[in-house]
């Protein structure tokens, strides 16, 4: 039974003053949501407060001071969810704000949910709680001492503990490897005022993007958009991807001990692949056939036929042209690991694709993108993506794209694929 | 073909059901314009049963713990080869995963459901378990008992049960541990499948764009008939009605205590709508004691004791039922202290009645929210299923509810005696 989906697109609405203003028009859902995001680049210098601003932010606005008031708000607009914080993709640190509100429909309380949740943001954002011109002191020094125990407490994680660290190692020296909330000692530096001139900085000239999904009509979209425009916004900082091209001359080994019982293999490679490369999709498909599933490489020969770990998988890190591949297994079978997982590099590259692998690769990937759209904060990461790559694929063109791809354009692609860094977390 | 059909049109959705000749239970709940199909085939069979009395026999038959798990991963197994890579030549995601109380295999493609629904069918009803293959799983579900290990909210989780329970095996992980599965074999695995894998004791779900008579149709072509209805004996160990231990403390490699706390609930006696309202009450009276908007939220908050990751929760099964809070704390035995006195001032002072409607507006609100995703919908409908009542449902309690409900429950239910605390903390 195949059925032609309807294609979902972000139609563009406006474009004022740096920020943009994309709908993405859907009525199956419950609810909807509003998205923002500043773009920054990604420094060491400006990492952690950039990390620290949304937390001070949703602490209070002048309409609702505390985060009480704001709970309290929430609760009233049929449990309304907001949340906000930073995320890195790439080279760049994305500050993130979200709300998603209960559809009209289902509210029995006629039209204005929309325009409630918008609002809402909007005070958040740009009208924080001042105290003689700055923050509010204690919700700086709170939140800059919940942000310290964020960052201590990201090893609560192993598997993605072991990735991210197989990363910073690999880009020691570059904007990639900075930590996207910082460190700890960054954190404690930071004053009330050079958060708030940060703060300015960022309202001032970061460039924005407002993603908004349901069926909300486009002039009320635009109506409430334009309350940014109140905004003193001059100078908008452009924005710049990383450098994804890097020779490299020695593989790095690095041994990370902690009081753990499973040891975690992360291996770094470069791609040399840029997003808005023709051959991406082609590594798309690398990633997905080595290590993205049950039928991949790594599933079937390091989890099935040598029973050495629960998971092993690969991942891209899309715009650093970067791929992880990660593996929990028992820390006297690292060289064994390392060796299979090796040994399936080689068998790609050598162009050692069954039919089978290799249409299970390019319909698993189909199937992806299209679920992508049963899931609103899906589709706005899809199309906030493609802006940022520059690639304005659409669901329908990308599954096109993949579908044209072959066995020899994945084994070529493997060619650019290099070994960087070898991580292991290992027992104390 | 007697089917049915309820629909719930506050909610904008639907429910078509139908009953196999063996007692198998098949839902489809269609969601229009939905690009995924998501299909599970369950059986009431989890974790907690590992003693029973196999259909025709006398003597107690006890099993190492994981063992349902264990089948979980084995039924992947054919005997033409492995099934993942039949559904993976489709290109849709296999999946399974075993709770305390049942076992689901389960699906997700965006083409191809007749297929895809065809092979979950067949490889659910066709074991395929050899010496050597179970042999090697173990290594597998070592790593993945390694794994959980080292997961301290995982941990924390477990230990917490561990101090509300003596015997009940509701405290033992999911996955057993790497000596107890190591006694299992093929022909205990056999045992465990002909128990608990007949039709009448498990429910197919179907979530999604799908026409409703086409899945009962290939239901009743794929089924195949096993005999008689037999009659399980699940074998529970009766505990003593208070907790083990009040307080239990885990060192793991972590930069801030993790903790779990909450409160043993020794109702066990209800199901069907009843269990609904009961659940329903005790998750407002979380809300209004110590969710976002509470006094003691935010207190805590601004007090250093907690942070954005506590959260709440509660479950209520046929043998077990607890309310559970917790996260990330630099002081966990302080949140404890303050959870606990902020309890005893309001078993004096009461409830706030215009904070349970706000609350109950908002949990409203919540759960809609959850009926975006079919997989949200599918694990939610499973649960409440073997409760007796459907997942919709929900939407009537909170309509219902009453004030004065919830008070009563909160006499009965936040009994400090029953209270625990588990923490996980730095080496």
């Amino acid at each position: 039974m195949d059925i032609t989906l309807k294609e979902e697109l972000a139609v563009k609405l406006k474009s004022f003053n740096g920020i943009t203003v994309y709908k993405i028009s859907q009525d199956r859902f419950k609810t909807n949501t509003i998205n923002i995001f500043f773009h920054d680049t990604l420094t060491r210098e400006t990492a952690a407060l950039n990390a620290l601003m949304p937390a001070v932010l949703r602490r209070g606005c002048e309409k609702f001071p505390t985060f009480k008031d704001i709970a309290v708000y929430l609760e009233k607009l049929y449990g309304t969810s907001f949340d906000c914080g930073v995320a890195k993709k790439g080279e760049i640190q994305l500050i993130q704000f979200y709300i998603e509100y209960v559809a009209d429909q289902y509210t029995q309380e006629g039209k204005g949910m929309f325009e409630k949740a918008f609002e809402l943001l909007f005070e958040i954002i740009t009208k924080p709680v001042t105290e003689s011109g700055i923050f509010k002191e204690e919700y700086v020094v709170q939140e800059k001492e919940n942000l310290k125990r964020l960052i201590e407490s990201r090893v609560n994680d192993k598997v993605q503990y072991a990735v991210d660290r197989c990363y910073e190692e690999m880009c020691g020296d570059e904007p990639f490897g900075v930590y996207e909330y910082g460190t700890a000692q960054d954190v404690d530096k930071i004053t009330n005022k050079q958060l708030y001139e940060q703060y300015n900085k960022i309202l001032g000239s970061l460039p924005i993007d407002i993603f908004v999904t349901g069926d909300t009509e486009d002039a009320r979209i635009l109506k409430m958009a334009e309350k940014f425009s109140s905004l003193n916004r001059v100078n908008i900082k452009n924005i710049k991807a990383g450098n994804i091209s890097k020779q490299i001359e020695e593989v790095k080994n690095i041994t990370e001990k902690m009081s753990i019982n499973q040891g975690k293999l992360s291996m770094g490679f470069r791609t040399n692949t840029a997003p808005a490369e023709p051959d991406y999709y082609a590594l798309m498909a690398y990633s997905i056939l080595l290590g993205g599933g049950m039928h991949s490489k790594l599933f079937q020969n390091v989890r099935e036929k040598a029973s050495l770990a629960y998971y092993a998988f690969s991942r891209l890190e899309k715009f650093k042209g970067l791929m992880v591949v990660s593996s929990g297994i028992e820390t006297e079978n690292r060289d064994k690991a390392k060796e299979i997982i090796m040994e399936q590099l080689g068998e790609i590259e050598k162009g050692n694709i069954t039919d089978n692998e290799f249409d299970a690769t390019v319909k698993t990937i189909e199937t992806g993108i299209k679920s992508l759209k049963d899931s609103q904060l899906q589709m706005v990461d899809f199309y906030l993506s493609q802006n940022m790559a520059g690639t304005n694929d659409t669901f329908d063109t990308l599954v096109q794209k993949v579908n044209k791809l072959t066995k020899q354009d994945i084994a070529e692609v493997s060619k650019k694929i290099k070994l960087d860094t070898v991580y292991f977390l290992t027992k104390a | 073909m007697k089917t049915k059909t309820i629909e719930y049109s506050r909610l904008n959705e639907k429910i078509f059901s139908y009953e196999h000749s063996s007692g198998l239970k098949v839902f489809v709940i269609p969601k229009k314009g939905y690009s995924k199909k998501y299909a599970t085939f369950s059986t009431h069979y989890g974790s907690i049963n590992n003693s029973f009395v196999i259909p025709g026999e006398s003597e107690v038959t006890n099993v190492p713990d994981g063992i349902a798990h264990f089948l979980e991963h084995k039924l992947f197994e054919q005997k033409d080869g492995s099934v993942m890579e039949k559904f993976s030549a489709l290109g849709s995601n296999p999946n399974a995963y075993t709770s305390f109380n049942q076992t689901v295999y389960l699906f997700s493609c965006t083409d191809k459901f007749d297929e895809n629904f065809r092979l979950l069918l067949n490889f659910v009803q066709n074991p395929f378990i050899t010496e050597e293959s179970v042999e090697k799983e173990k290594g597998i579900i070592g790593q993945e008992i390694r794994m959980y290990d080292d997961d301290p909210g995982w941990r924390s989780f477990f230990n917490l049960l561990g101090s509300f329970y003596e015997k009940n095996p509701v405290s033992i992980d999911i996955a057993g541990t790497v000596e107890s599965i190591s006694k299992i074999n093929r022909d205990i695995l056999y045992k465990c499948y002909n128990t608990f894998y007949h039709p009448s004791n498990m429910v197919i779900v179907v979530v999604g764009e799908t026409e409703p008579s086409e899945v009962f149709k290939m239901v009743d072509q794929l089924i195949v008939q096993t005999g008689d209805k037999p009659e399980i004996k699940r074998i529970f160990p009766q505990d003593s009605p208070k907790i083990k231990r009040n307080y239990i403390e885990q060192k793991l490699a972590v930069g801030m205590p993790i903790f779990q706390m909450g409160f043993r609930d020794n109702r066990l006696d209800s199901r069907g709508i009843e269990a609904l309202n009961h659940e329903v009450a005790i998750r407002i009276l979380l809300d209004m004691i110590m969710g976002r908007s509470s006094e003691l939220y935010n207190r805590l908050y601004d007090d250093g004791l907690i942070n954005a990751s506590f959260d709440t929760d509660y479950t209520l099964e046929e043998n077990y039922a607890f309310s559970m809070f917790g996260g990330e704390s630099r002081d966990p035995e302080a949140v404890r202290d303050r959870i606990a006195e902020e309890i005893r001032l309001i078993g004096k002072n009461g409830l706030d009645r215009n904070r349970f409607e706000q609350v109950k507006k908002a949990q409203m609100g919540k759960f809609l929210r959850q009926l975006n995703s079919v997989e949200r919908i599918s694990n939610l409908f499973i649960t409440v299923y073997f409760k007796g009542v459907y997942l919709f449902d929900y939407f009537d309690v909170y309509d219902r509810i009453s004030f004065e409900y919830i008070r009563d429950i909160f006499h009965e239910h936040f009994n400090l005696d029953n209270m625990a605390l588990s923490a996980v903390k730095p080496v």
